[in-house]
């Protein structure tokens, strides 16, 4: 085995050698700017700046001026009436998570990205600092979001708390008046609306992908009402997929799909469904309920006439009594290490005016991220005045990249694009091909074994005693 | 490895030197140079760097760790690699199928027929559509209610007792599978008639003057006359079912048990950034294949070492007279940038 | 003697085919024949027309009929209008011109020399350097992108035009076969008598065996044109800028969650389309030809 591995390594380094000789590494270090995020007073630093800067961004849809909210050339336009000389091009990328990848390691990707999933680790390589934890944490929220060794590298464009969107008039035709608080009352809720309408109880858009991904988001602080979990504890549980007995955790988020999937509660083909399509259909009331973060709110009541209709309920589980919800920080813009320091400059600037006048959380119907915007929810919450708002801690010292690792080495993607592991709880319990014990099983079994490739001592279970 | 080869090229002259051969040197140098270090550079580099990769458990961006021979035996244990190997008897099956109707379809096309250009032209043009159109195009084909089950109804049957051509695990890979032969089809079907055009004429006028039937004639005469092309075919058809990777990707994004071989290490090396893993089940597929391929030349060898059906010697003779008619047609050729039309048409015949 | 034969089979045929059977038999044989080059023509045909009906619907009628229901006016471009626009077609459509041209030159080029030195000389690695390429074109591309995709980060290639166009010329194989071919059926006795009047090398290159090549390369352009046309894996990988992309990979700005609906993915199917059945109509002789030379080699 010590030959092979010999014979390899100087294999891959003649190779390298090759391959490194062909291309000239471009190393740009014309000193980056040392403003900080904290130090930028809107219409006064950077008052003369004259630069044109490049965003690279998933809102595709901003870009077209069909969009039925505020457009980026709207928000340029505002922007421009305080900092005349800055220009900003936006460019937007479909199928966003990997296409940003890709840039990031192609290297030309302008001044401004929002920050695809790369271990923290590697964030300082690729990124400018926009200052310490410390200093911002009173400034911003989710700012462990992108942080590493105590600096900040990435600010959110907006906060989503997570819950189901659906249509307050299904639910009154098929008799339901309070919503439901947990996963048997939201599945008896599915099973009226069945039997009493015509409506779909719930789309699962499974076709689309990123659609099941979404479910992701539900096992944190939704379902366990603590702001440790997904970020400390998870990644030293064992068997997390486990029914904990109580209602609560990823067991029984994941159980809600696989139970309206079983009893026949979803949309007759799966396999091809149309996520536009979806929207209007909901619009109109043949769709109930779709489990999307508070994004989608605001798109599903724009394409058709009964905006009223539509609303956002907090997810159905309750841990002791309670109802929580996760506040996590949507794609964040990170500002490129390798820019001219005025276009950094610029950056940073157009980042906190984003931020902090833009209003663009409100337009999309989010949670603000600069903590001098905190106060009144915004509409879409309304029905979570007695829901806790969660927002997960930093992870550990040390251990910034364990999740990734895990995510990685466990296949499981949670959180990152796991489109695949939720869709196949469709397809089982369509199919009726696994139990949905075996599939907590398939991925509690993959999870440890991550668990032990990583080296974690176990702390804690979700197995009952 | 490669400058090796171009050395070898550059430096060895045969022994009798003669005054032209610097500029002989010259040439071959100048001319291969380029191709050359393409090929080198993007075939051989990526292969043997992802040999490389398969020994190391990596991402992307990050370090690489040494794990040995830890990916390859996770690729002959995991059980969606295998798994995923068994769709290939789908794509297989379809390529059997499909080459079974282009060979009906061309035997009638090769012969005069109404509308014959039309056919061949309708049956042609999917294969010029680009894999996202055709992704789109078969996703609005199968989907519950639309294009496909419209059409079938259409025909008298209900749509209850149609199944999901997607949804249904038990079908979904005969859905794509199907596709697959929608695009491709027409491909077989132009070969086969060029195949079957390029067997002498008189041999059908003789048969017909026999008395021989249609499928006498297809049996004793098409067939023979184009088996090479027809094994090569079909041949090539196991090697590209195990690569099997366009109609899922585009289609179904390999969801719901239709993830083939390629599917799965494309979602492993882009979804889990799994490097190491995904190099090492490409090494795994690509050793497969060229196995086949050796197997194939083997075959080939033994299946043709003394092929005198007849057909095959005439065409040989045939091919013989040409050449020499050829070469003495091009020695009476005035070697000029524009020479008789003639020539030229006859050069390329 | 020998046409005495022949009218007498002549005859005994033509007596066969004057019985009542016979007729039956043939016409039979007949229908069957037609019945089924329509019915596969018909499938063949259907999933396209469902792209043209539906990209002349409204949204309106979209979801008010059925998918097969012909549009009220099939001269509603207003789709085709949105979806080139939306997808940024114009500049898509530049862009694969570019791809295309700079390709096909290049290929071309290249092909031709390395076909011409493999094939008029003997020299050591010339049956080296044709195995190289043999094993080369058993190799499915798709196995080879995880390494070409680090190769390609480590060039800095990854969203440059440069890289991609670079990458099409490296991966293309086939080509250097049909030349090989087509060189080895011209015979030789050209290049000696040019040699004889001492003309370069690169004269009988240029000047004589390029002009001869003409079909081959005619052949070749339109496979490799096919498929650089078409091409969107790699597309898809390595040009993700909005400025950068093809028109294969246009086609993707209408998935996602900011998608669209199916009467505009149809209309920007059509619109990829088009070029080629335009092409298609007009070449359809040589693309046949085309196929044929190089699918042996697939």
């Amino acid at each position: 085995m010590k030959a092979l591995k010999k014979i390899v390594t100087a294999a891959t380094a003649a190779v390298c050698a090759i391959s490194m000789a062909a291309c000239g590494s471009s190393n740009g270090s014309d000193g980056a700017t040392d403003l900080t995020y904290d130090k930028i007073e809107l219409g006064t630093t950077g008052k003369d700046i004259k630069t044109t800067i490049n965003l690279f961004t998933q809102r595709t849809d901003m870009l077209q001026d069909s969009y039925n909210g505020t457009t980026w050339k709207q928000y340029l336009k505002e922007f421009n009436k305080l900092y005349p000389g800055i220009t900003v091009k936006v460019e937007g990328g479909t199928n966003y998570g990997d296409a940003a990848l890709t840039r990031l390691q192609g290297g030309d990707w302008g001044d401004m990205m929002m920050i695809p999933t790369v271990d923290a680790s590697e964030l300082q390589n690729y990124f400018l600092p926009y200052g310490t934890v410390d200093t911002l944490k009173d400034q911003v929220h989710y700012v462990y979001g992108q942080q590493y060794d105590g600096k900040v590298y990435g600010i959110s464009s907006t906060g989503n708390a997570v819950g189901i969107v659906y249509n307050k008039k299904v639910f009154k035709d098929a008799g339901i008046t309070e919503n439901p608080k947990t996963p048997e009352e939201f599945i008896n809720d599915l099973k009226l609306i069945k039997e009493k309408t015509d409506a779909i109880p719930l789309y699962t858009n499974y076709a689309a992908g990123w659609t099941m991904g979404a479910w992701d988001a539900y096992i944190g602080g939704t379902a366990t009402g603590d702001p440790k979990y997904m970020s400390q504890e998870l990644l030293h549980t064992q068997d997390p997929f486990s029914d904990p007995g109580d209602g609560t955790h990823a067991y029984n988020v994941y159980k809600i799909l696989y139970d309206a999937v079983a009893d026949g509660l979803i949309e007759d083909d799966f396999s091809t469904t149309d996520w536009e399509g979806s929207k209007s259909q909901m619009n109109s009331g043949k769709i109930a309920t779709m489990v999307l973060g508070s994004w989608a709110v605001s798109q599903i009541k724009s394409v058709g006439a009964n905006a009223d209709d539509i609303a956002y309920m907090p997810f159905p589980i309750t841990v002791d009594g309670k109802q929580y919800t996760s506040s996590t920080g949507d794609y964040a813009y990170g500002i490129n290490k390798d820019s001219s320091k005025e276009n950094q400059e610029a950056s940073m600037i157009f980042v906190k005016w984003m931020t902090e006048k833009s209003n663009f959380s409100t337009n999309e119907g989010g949670l603000p991220v600069a903590k001098s915007l905190d106060g009144e929810l915004p509409d879409v919450y309304s029905e979570f005045k007695d829901v806790t708002f969660v927002e997960d801690e930093p992870a550990v010292e040390g251990e910034e990249d364990l999740f990734n690792d895990l995510n990685s080495d466990s296949e499981l993607n949670i959180n990152a694009a796991g489109d695949a592991r939720v869709q196949s709880i469709v397809e089982n319990a369509a199919n009726k091909t696994k139990s949905y014990d075996d599939l907590v099983k398939e991925w509690n079994e993959k999870w440890n074994a991550a668990l032990k490739t990583e080296n974690v001592d176990v702390k804690y279970t979700t197995v009952v005693k | 490895m490669a400058s090796s080869t171009a050395g070898t090229a550059v430096t060895e002259i045969p022994d009798n030197i003669q005054p032209k051969d610097w500029r002989k040197t010259g040439i071959i140098v100048a001319f291969s140079a380029i191709p050359l270090a393409l090929l080198v550079f993007f075939t051989y580099l990526p292969f043997f760097n992802m040999v490389g990769y398969s020994f190391y458990k990596m991402k992307y961006i990050g370090t690489p760790k040494w794990v040995g021979l830890q990916n390859y035996i996770e690729v002959f244990t995991r059980p969606d690699t295998l798994s995923s190997l068994k769709l290939s008897l789908y794509y297989m099956a379809g390529a059997l199928i499909q080459v079974a109707i282009a060979l009906y379809l061309s035997t009638m096309l090769a012969f005069k027929v109404r509308g014959g250009g039309f056919f061949k032209a309708v049956y042609f043009f999917p294969y010029l559509i680009n894999g996202i159109a055709v992704g789109f195009i078969f996703k609005f084909f199968y989907t519950r209610g639309y294009v496909f089950d419209t059409v079938l109804q259409w025909c008298g049957f209900q749509l209850d007792s149609l199944p999901y051509w997607l949804k249904d695990q038990r079908i979904n890979n005969w859905s794509l599978v199907g596709a697959s032969i929608w695009r491709y089809l027409g491909q077989n079907v132009i070969l086969f008639i060029g195949a079957i055009m390029s067997v002498d004429k008189t041999l059908y006028e003789a048969a017909e003057i026999d008395g021989a039937n249609k499928w006498q004639q297809f049996k004793h005469i098409i067939l023979p006359g184009i088996q090479t092309i027809l094994v090569l075919n079909i041949i090539l058809s196991i090697t590209g079912s195990l690569s099997a990777f366009e109609g899922p990707y585009v289609i179904t994004t390999g969801a719901n048990g239709t993830a083939t071989y390629f599917v799965l290490m494309d979602q492993l090396a882009h979804g889990s950034q799994k490097v190491g893993l995904a190099s090492a089940m490409a090494v795994v597929l690509l050793m497969i294949i060229l196995i086949c391929a050796v197997l194939q030349q083997m075959f080939f060898k033994y299946v043709f070492r003394d092929a005198d059906d007849g057909v095959a010697k005439a065409k040989k003779k045939a091919a013989k007279i040409e050449k020499q008619r050829r070469k003495m047609a091009l020695k009476n050729a005035p070697i000029v940038r524009n020479g008789s039309r003639n020539n030229k048409e006859k050069a390329v015949a | 003697m020998m046409t005495d034969v022949v009218a007498q089979a002549k005859a005994r045929s033509a007596a066969r085919s004057n019985s009542f059977w016979y007729k039956a038999k043939n016409g039979l044989l007949v229908f069957i024949k037609y019945f089924s080059l329509i019915f596969v023509a018909f499938w063949m045909i259907v999933p396209l027309v469902s792209c043209f009906v539906t990209a002349a619907k409204t949204t309106k009628e979209y979801q008010s009929t059925s998918v097969m229901t012909m549009p009220s006016n099939w001269f509603n471009f207003a789709n085709y209008v949105q979806a080139f626009k939306a997808s940024n077609m114009a500049i898509a459509f530049r862009n694969s011109l570019t791809v295309l041209v700079v390709v096909l030159v290049i290929t071309t080029l290249i092909g031709t020399m390395l076909a011409y030195v493999l094939s008029r000389f003997t020299f050591p690695g010339n049956a080296v350097i044709r195995g190289l390429f043999t094993v080369a074109a058993l190799l499915p591309g798709i196995a080879m992108q995880v390494p070409m995709y680090k190769m390609m980060v480590q060039m800095h290639a990854v969203n440059t035009m440069w890289g991609y166009i670079l990458m099409m010329c490296g991966t293309d194989v086939i080509s250097i076969y049909v030349f090989i071919q087509y060189f080895e059926n011209i015979s030789t006795s050209l290049d000696e008598a040019a040699i004889m009047d001492g003309a370069s090398y690169w004269t009988i290159y240029s000047r004589i065996l390029l002009p001869l090549l003409k079909p081959a390369i005619v052949t070749c352009m339109i496979l490799k044109g096919v498929g650089v046309y078409n091409e969107y894996y790699a597309s898809n990988l390595y040009l993700q800028k909005e400025s950068l992309k093809t028109v294969a990979i246009a086609l993707y700005s209408f998935t996602g969650p900011m998608g669209s609906q199916y009467n505009l993915i149809c209309a920007g199917v059509v619109i990829t389309l088009l070029p080629m059945l335009i092409l298609f109509l007009i070449f359809q002789k040589q693309i046949y030809n085309g196929v044929a030379a190089g699918a042996v080699k697939e």
